[in-house]
């Protein structure tokens, strides 16, 4: 009796696999970007639990090598002195810069292709979610080495929050665990960091997978005269088993390589570099994806403060809480503009959807330009024409490609 | 629609034992989990004397904040016209709000919103704790013209005039950073001579 009997006699794996595992991926390569996120995260537990197991979340002074530093900047330190220890650490931060790349173009290929729409809002929103699950996940873990760095970063993001008018300082106080900097801070942030977070990331996940495996994927509309020539409601692709695990494991061990490579040959976070808290702060950056928040807190002028119903308005609330809440708004309003009466089941062209297109492009140069002016200080440019530049290259971007998709969908007629 | 027992009487179908035992039921749950709230303040601790209280006297000696000589008392001969360097009272440097950075000028270059009467010989400080979000300002130095150099927060670019009392010349800081009195003791080192000209720290909530 083969173990598979034994197990099937008990939980009916052939039911499941009669069910489940013959659900239908579309073939389609930009249908893999969601499972390039997914394997992120998987590199990301396995990193972090290896990195958990020796990682002491305190900021009591402890003597290294001579010096008294911090023991949570101690005990990185250490992580990175043992055999393949700097390696793991390296793999775990470039997963979490791949994890949110991987959800960035995914929304975006969710969003050009119009595979928001009805009946596929909720898993949008969940998605939108699990971005931002995701950057505060990532944002948490700034905090862990209490390197210089880690210090500044989240000496930032404490007054960003408690500029939130009205609650902002209750807030920051929950969230920090009194001001920053004070003892629970690191104790609360790693608590966040390896419970709080992934448990709901994990949460959100799964909810995003159900809703896929019940909603089916999008397809092609070339789809569609075959599939009634066919006759079936099935969607047209590969079964989960055998053909798109082989293709989603060999996908994994590629991803794997690559990160592994990366993790070997570029140094990211050298907290041995930045040191261990201290006063003075040197020229530092964030990672990528928050470059645009960055840069925006850059431009706002500093006069630029308000009361508003007694909320007290400054520009690190409109460049640290308005513009990404906005942003995150407008994004979850979509699929609720964009409405439609019939459940839509094929993704639309980009090129025959005019607005939303214009739109989309609109957003990405200008969040991109957001993310350049956080480079002002080495291009020479002041803010206030950082911001023409900004807007400038929004507007066109927005109208140039608007003018032409319209003269190129009124040409081609209806999308067909 | 649900029937009570006395489902005869018209006026009593608005409360049926249905509709009677759901509100019990949302009122119960709704005020065990709303008692949890209580719970939120219990995890937003209050600081005593939170955000950023200096506890920097007169007459308390400057030292150097960070390189080499940290902790050595900063004496006047080690400024020249255009350096700077970030310095802590003696035996304070636990508390971030001390942070000061001590420029040396030449006198006649002070303009005002400037307090002259809390400089001395050219030595003028200021808080060193940037008012747009908290980072630690730098000096930028101008090697040819020293008179050019200027303050600058790394984080988000924030720019200061040392010789106009730190008015805010670019960036996102709302407003100057505060000065504070330094004079040249008798045996060349620095010493404070009063509290701080303004508010001092993020300049938030």
């Amino acid at each position: 009796m083969s173990i598979f009997t034994w197990f099937d006699e008990r939980l009916e794996l052939k039911k499941f696999k009669a069910k489940f595992l013959v659900k239908t991926f579309p073939t389609h390569p930009t249908f893999l970007l969601g499972e390039l996120a997914l394997f992120s995260f998987i590199t990301l537990v396995a990193t972090g639990v290896f990195l958990g197991f020796l990682y002491e979340p305190s900021t009591k002074m402890v003597s290294l090598f001579g010096a008294m530093v911090p023991a949570a900047y101690a005990s990185v330190v250490k992580i990175d002195i043992l055999p393949l220890g700097m390696i793991i650490r390296r793999i775990h931060h470039w997963s979490a810069m791949l994890m949110i790349a991987a959800v960035l173009t995914h929304l975006m290929r969710i969003y050009f292709t119009s595979a928001y729409r009805k009946p596929r809002e909720i898993n949008w929103l969940i998605g939108l979610c699990l971005l931002g699950t995701a950057m505060v996940a990532a944002f948490t873990g700034y905090l862990l080495p209490y390197s210089q760095f880690s210090v500044t970063a989240t000496s930032i993001a404490y007054y960003v929050s408690k500029s939130v008018p009205w609650v902002g300082d209750w807030m920051s106080r929950l969230l920090f665990a009194g001001e920053f900097p004070s003892d629970g801070t690191v104790p609360r942030f790693f608590f966040m960091h390896v419970m709080l977070i992934p448990a709901t990331l994990i949460g959100l996940i799964s909810l995003h997978l159900l809703v896929i495996v019940k909603q089916k994927h999008t397809e092609p509309r070339s789809n569609r005269n075959r599939k009634e020539a066919e006759g079936g409601r099935r969607l047209i692709g590969i079964p989960i088993w055998p053909e798109q695990a082989v293709i989603s494991l060999s996908f994994y061990l590629f991803l794997l390589f690559v990160v592994v490579l990366m993790a070997t040959y570029v140094p990211l976070n050298p907290i041995e570099t930045y040191g261990p808290p201290s006063p003075g702060t040197p020229v530092m950056r964030p990672d990528w994806y928050f470059l645009p928040v960055y840069g925006f807190l850059k431009l706002i002028p500093g006069d630029l403060s308000f009361t508003f119903l007694g909320g007290k308005i400054t520009p690190e609330t409109i460049g640290g809480v308005i513009f990404p809440g906005l942003l995150f708004l407008a994004a979850a309003l979509m699929p609720f503009l964009d409405r439609w009466k019939e459940p839509q089941h094929y993704i639309a062209n980009p090129l025959q959807r005019p607005f939303t297109t214009s739109l989309g492009v609109g957003a990405g140069v200008f969040l991109c330009m957001t993310a350049v002016a956080g480079y002002i200080d080495v291009l020479h440019i002041t803010p206030n024409r950082m911001t023409a530049y900004a807007i400038l290259a929004t507007l066109a971007a927005w109208g140039v490609t608007y003018t032409l998709l319209r003269r190129y969908s009124r040409k081609r007629g209806p999308d067909v | 629609m649900v029937v009570g027992i006395d489902g005869d009487k018209r006026e009593k179908a608005g409360i049926t034992r249905r509709r009677f035992t759901l509100g019990v039921l949302i009122a119960s749950v709704a005020g065990a989990f709303g008692s949890l709230f209580a719970l939120l303040k219990v995890l937003s601790p209050e600081k005593k004397g939170g955000g950023y209280v200096t506890t920097i006297q007169p007459g308390d000696k400057l030292v150097y904040a960070k390189g080499g000589n940290m902790g050595a008392p900063l004496r006047a001969s080690s400024l020249n016209v255009g350096d700077a360097a970030l310095a802590f009272p003696a035996g304070k440097s636990s508390n971030p709000a001390n942070l000061v950075q001590v420029i040396k000028l030449q006198e006649t270059e002070f303009k005002p919103p400037i307090h002259i009467d809390l400089t001395d010989r050219g030595f003028v400080a200021y808080s060193a704790i940037c008012t747009h979000l908290g980072c630690t300002v730098s000096w930028v130095k101008n090697q040819q013209a020293p008179a050019a150099s200027y303050t600058e927060c790394f984080c988000h670019n924030s720019i200061f005039d040392p010789s106009r009392g730190a008015k805010v010349m670019g960036g996102p800081a709302p407003i100057p950073l505060a000065q504070i009195g330094v004079k040249v003791a008798d045996d060349g080192t620095l010493v404070f001579t009063s509290d701080f000209t303004g508010p001092i720290g993020p300049q938030v909530g």
